[in-house]
């Protein structure tokens, strides 16, 4: 196993050559590619802000101010959801290439999560704005706590990694794994504290979310923006379960390996 | 071991570069992909035929720095899939694969290359795929280039899917065969092109050849096997049945077969 990963260290080069040939491909058309890694976002936000403000004017689902509360949970829930469909498919998407480069098949994988996570990168410039506005406006200020921005994106980074490693060989052997997994995104879309905070949520509720590792993932991506304290039991039951992912996803791999290699 | 490979020296007395112990590789007769989720939830089992075959099976023999080895057998012997293991795109189930040295391997020629960008932009990131760092490609660029002829190059800003199929074959070739790689695999692909780009082919693969790299050539063409090859190796079903020289492995394959 330490080989392995010895190995892909090695070949860290070539993940690189390949996050930026998935970027170059992406943005290859027009500079409206790299335009729409922001829209998406915005109106996403903009949607739940008039459903859930103006509609059932609840905006105290959330932190205040209650927008840059659902920029903050949606940037990266747009990282992990295109990074799991995508990681799911990475094998079968690049058949080719597995077929004919003798390469750490777990690069197919954690190539993707990575050029995923540059996209999410580029899109936080649109956070950065936001967060401009409302504290000059005096609406929020920001406080020490944002050092656990970093601590989160590498946080979220394993657990997608994991996760990737997991479906990644599963797709390649049943064709069905796609499906499940945007029908499973799409419920934990809402399963995720992005639209409320977790304290919103009946009691028992909370206890349930705990296990979702995002909403650790999510506190500590908002800990530096707002004032509320940060909530530790969803924290530590995150950070196991995304290290927990991260060494399942590794073993189920190596051991799917060879099925997968023939099915290619 | 025992096996005819040990009766046939290795001419330059170094290491072996290749060496393939009791290797086995086993199939499912059925695409085992049609496994659905459903058939799991509902019946609680895989019903697709458990029917397998083997491949490649008690495979043995070792290949000597310089060696230029030919592989033949008919359709199904499992000449492909003993060149994918050693260009390790696929794992043994039985046995083991030493490979030492990196391989240059000629498979899957355009595998990496994508429709959607110009023909320069894919040189640079397949090239950096293969193990070339940024300035090893920009030395050699222009040799690939211009190996892989003037229409090539006429077309290099132009998007890859555009180009003839000919075309993006002499790119892969010319690329892959830069590589610096010890080893190199041929899997039946001396039959893309036209005639000039052949004969420029083959004229590569000889001075590879001479620089010392070892072949591994599988062909139909008994020409092209006894112009490259001193060595052969005849599988049938799966089985190593002759390894010795060419001219002789080709005898007998031809009386077998006939």
């Amino acid at each position: 196993m330490f080989e392995r990963y010895s190995r892909i260290w090695a070949r860290r080069a070539i993940l690189q050559t390949l996050v930026r040939r998935d970027l170059r491909v992406r943005y290859a058309r027009s500079w409206l590619g790299y335009l729409w890694t922001i829209i998406d976002p915005l109106a996403m936000a903009l949607i739940y802000f008039v459903v859930f403000a103006v509609i059932f004017k609840r905006p105290d689902a959330g932190h205040k101010p209650y927008f840059l509360f659902l920029i903050i949970g949606l940037l990266p829930w747009q990282w992990f959801n295109a990074s799991v469909n995508e990681s799911a498919r990475a094998l079968v998407a690049e058949a080719k290439l597995v077929r004919s480069t003798n390469l750490p098949r777990e690069l197919w994988v954690i190539r993707v999560v990575v050029a995923k996570g540059v996209e999410f990168l580029l899109s936080l410039p649109v956070l950065l704005a936001f967060v401009i506005v409302y504290v000059i406006k005096g609406d929020t200020t920001l406080n020490w706590r944002l050092v656990f921005f970093p601590v989160a994106i590498s946080l979220q980074f394993v657990l997608q990694t994991g996760i990737g490693l997991l479906l990644a060989p599963a797709t390649v052997l049943a064709d069905d794994t796609i499906r499940v997994v945007r029908i499973v995104l799409r419920m934990l879309f809402y399963g995720t504290p992005i639209i409320y905070t977790l304290n919103v949520a009946p009691e028992w509720v909370q206890i349930a979310l705990w296990f979702n590792p995002l909403s650790g993932i999510l506190e500590l991506y908002r800990a530096g923006f707002f004032p509320q304290p940060l909530q530790t039991a969803p924290l530590v039951v995150g950070g196991i379960m995304s290290i927990g992912f991260l060494v399942w996803g590794a073993i189920t791999f190596a051991r799917m390996e060879r099925a997968v290699l023939k099915e290619i | 071991m025992g096996s005819p490979a040990d009766r046939l020296p290795s001419d330059k007395g170094g290491r072996d570069v290749i060496a393939v112990d009791g290797l086995g590789i086993e199939f499912y007769r059925s695409r085992r992909r049609k496994l659905s989720l459903r058939e799991i939830v509902l019946r609680r089992e895989n019903t697709a035929p458990k029917a397998t075959f083997w491949a490649l099976k008690d495979v043995s023999f070792t290949v000597g720095p310089g060696e230029a080895v030919g592989l033949v057998g008919s359709n199904g012997g499992g000449k492909s899939t003993l060149l994918k293991t050693i260009a390790g795109v696929l794992l043994p189930d039985e046995g083991e694969v030493t490979v030492s040295g990196g391989v240059a391997p000629l498979i899957e020629l355009t595998g990496g290359f994508l429709g959607e960008l110009s023909a320069r932009e894919n040189v640079l990131l397949t090239a950096g795929l293969h193990g070339l760092d940024r300035h090893e490609i920009a030395e050699r660029f222009d040799e690939i280039v211009d190996f892989a002829g003037p229409q090539v190059r006429q077309g290099l800003d132009m998007p890859f899917r555009h180009f003839s199929s000919g075309m993006q074959v002499r790119l892969g070739f010319a690329l892959i065969t830069t590589l610096d790689e010890p080893i190199v695999l041929v899997d039946e692909v001396l039959a893309v092109g036209d005639r000039a780009f052949r004969e420029k082919c083959y004229q590569r693969m000889e001075d590879l050849l001479s620089q010392g790299r070892t072949l591994f050539l599988v062909s139909h063409s008994e020409a092209d096997l006894r112009r490259f090859c001193t060595r052969g190796l005849y599988l049938q079903s799966g089985r190593l049945v002759a390894d010795g020289a060419m001219a002789d492995v080709l005898e007998e394959y031809n009386a077998s077969s006939a």
